[in-house]
């Protein structure tokens, strides 16, 4: 695996034909923000997992979520992916609402499914279809959702496995591959749609420091190089505050103090943004 | 009481009738109870509730209810009302319908153990309904069934003797012919059990197969 130095050097990182359409101009004139949580609250039963929660991202702009477990951070992308509901609030995607049509009325399954896919996700656990290979897990939902030919999707696919430094692997199984080589896949899975929005959620966090390492260096070079909007849930502090624009940190299902990494890292206001951040870096 | 050889290789052409339709009943009601199973275990998981009340009921039914029961009723009540089905087709179909309610049963349990996380991927990549159930739930289901449903076909395949009673021609029918016709009973069924057992083997080895394989 290379490094996304010398990934940027070899061959521009992002496919070509990708470039042109990640993060391209909100479709909605007036869209200010790419995505928008309004006085969210969610609960799970009698529990409530997030508190009036507003959170607003620029198109393109890289925001980390850090907090500690159990504090709503994973649900607040679930929610935006539409895999949860939330309880009360809204939620817009380059200002138009993912619950709610311009009547107010809960949306249809396909016009919930147009904004949907404006958004990308990958998850901690890779969730690779395991009776697929590596190019049938790629060209699934292009071939269904965008309906492009098998030779086309094919095509694509592996650009973004190029992109990956796993071309490699085109036939094997996901089983037949180590942690970090899977999570490569699942990203270039959830790239592969143009999503404009990118939802990280911890996606190192199963892997071993070393394989943790070349996942990483994947999203680097996203960050780096495309105007993808990205919602990172992530423990890798030094990782965080590299690709990150601003900082939120959660608590008990609030955001309690946000900004520049260099702000939260350096002079984090809150004492639990400081308790929490002493915890995980003397891990 | 003596072993006549003569008189049992004398039978051995009728068994082999016998064998044959056993065949052709089993492939065929095997062919609607693992297709039939699946969409009842789809049509129970995706239907609204009064929908799954409907399948439940019709399941408990057809599991509950003697097979015998069932093959006498289609072939003795129904010319009754009127509505006359020949044996073959009878026989193919409770038996087909019956063991896919065994089978609904087999692909319901193999669908929860579908990690949840795998549906949210299909969401997360905007798959429709339909390729999710499609591409992504139905083959991991039947992948993860087939031990079972295997082991579901070889019951099926064993009480397909039963069909005997509504006058299928059966290896077991001719067995019961033969002895009916000769009043030798020893050589027709010692034959009929072995040949029973001898047309195990293929699914034990399938199965042993795919245990292998998939362990
Ligand atoms: N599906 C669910 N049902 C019930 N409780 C849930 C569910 N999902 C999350 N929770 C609870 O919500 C809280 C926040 O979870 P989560 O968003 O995963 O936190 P984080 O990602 O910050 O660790 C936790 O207490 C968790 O137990
Ligand atoms: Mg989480």
């Amino acid at each position: 695996m290379l490094s996304a130095a010398e990934f940027s050097h070899s061959r521009p990182f992002v496919p070509e034909a990708a470039t042109e359409a990640h993060g391209v101009a909100p479709k909605s004139k007036h869209a200010k923000w790419a995505i928008e949580f309004e006085r969210i609250s969610k609960f799970f039963g009698a529990h409530r997992v997030l508190v009036d929660l507003d959170l607003q991202v620029q198109p393109g702009e890289k925001v980390t979520l850090i907090g500690p477990s159990g504090s709503g951070k994973t649900t607040v992308l679930r929610l935006a992916m539409t895999l949860e509901k939330p309880t009360g609030g809204d939620i817009r995607i380059f200002g138009e609402s993912i619950l709610f049509d311009s009547a107010g009325k809960p949306l249809s399954t396909s016009q919930e499914a147009r904004i949907r896919r404006r958004c990308g996700m990958v998850f901690q656990q890779f969730n690779l279809f395991p009776h697929l290979t590596v190019l049938q897990n790629l060209v699934l939902a292009p071939t269904t959702v965008l309906r492009q030919s098998k030779e086309q999707a094919e095509n694509t696919a592996l650009e973004y496995l190029r992109m990956v430094g796993l071309e490699g692997k085109v036939h094997a199984y996901p089983a037949q591959l180590s942690g970090g080589q899977q999570q490569r896949i699942a990203i270039a899975r959830a790239l592969i749609l143009k999503p404009e929005i990118l939802l990280l959620d911890e996606i190192t966090s199963a892997l071993d420091p070393e394989l943790a390492g070349e996942v990483l260096d994947v999203v680097r070079g996203v960050a780096h190089e495309t105007k993808v909007t990205l919602l990172i849930v992530t423990h890798e502090m030094r990782f965080a505050r590299e690709v990150s624009d601003r900082i939120a940190v959660f608590d008990a299902g609030r955001i309690i103090e946000q900004g520049s990494p260099d702000k939260i890292f350096s002079y984090p206001e809150c004492d639990r943004t400081r308790a929490f951040l002493q915890s995980v870096l003397n891990h | 009481m003596t072993w006549d050889w003569s008189y049992a290789v004398e039978i051995v052409p009728n068994l082999m009738v016998g064998v044959w339709y056993t065949i052709l009943v089993t492939l065929a009601s095997s062919a609607i109870a693992l297709i039939g199973g699946l969409l009842l275990a789809i049509l129970e998981i995706a239907s609204t509730r009064l929908g799954r009340t409907f399948v439940r009921f019709w399941l408990e039914l057809a599991r509950g209810v003697p097979i015998l029961i069932l093959l006498y009723f289609t072939f003795y009540v129904l010319p009754q009302l009127g509505i006359t089905i020949p044996a073959i087709p009878i026989g193919i179909g409770v038996l087909g319908v019956v063991y896919a309610a065994y089978c609904s049963e087999v692909y319901r349990g193999s669908l929860i153990t579908i990690p949840t996380e795998l549906r949210d991927a299909c969401v997360a990549l905007n798959l429709s309904q339909y390729v999710t159930w499609q591409r992504v739930l139905v083959p991991l289901m039947i992948k993860r069934a087939v031990p079972a449903l295997l082991n579901y076909v070889l019951g099926l395949f064993r009480e397909t003797a039963m069909l005997f009673a509504i006058g299928v021609p059966v290896l077991m029918g001719e067995a019961q012919v033969a002895g009916n016709e000769s009043f030798r009973f020893l050589e027709p069924f010692t034959l009929a059990g072995i040949i029973y057992m001898a047309m195990n083997l293929p699914f034990l080895y399938l199965l042993s197969r795919y245990k292998d394989k998939h362990a």
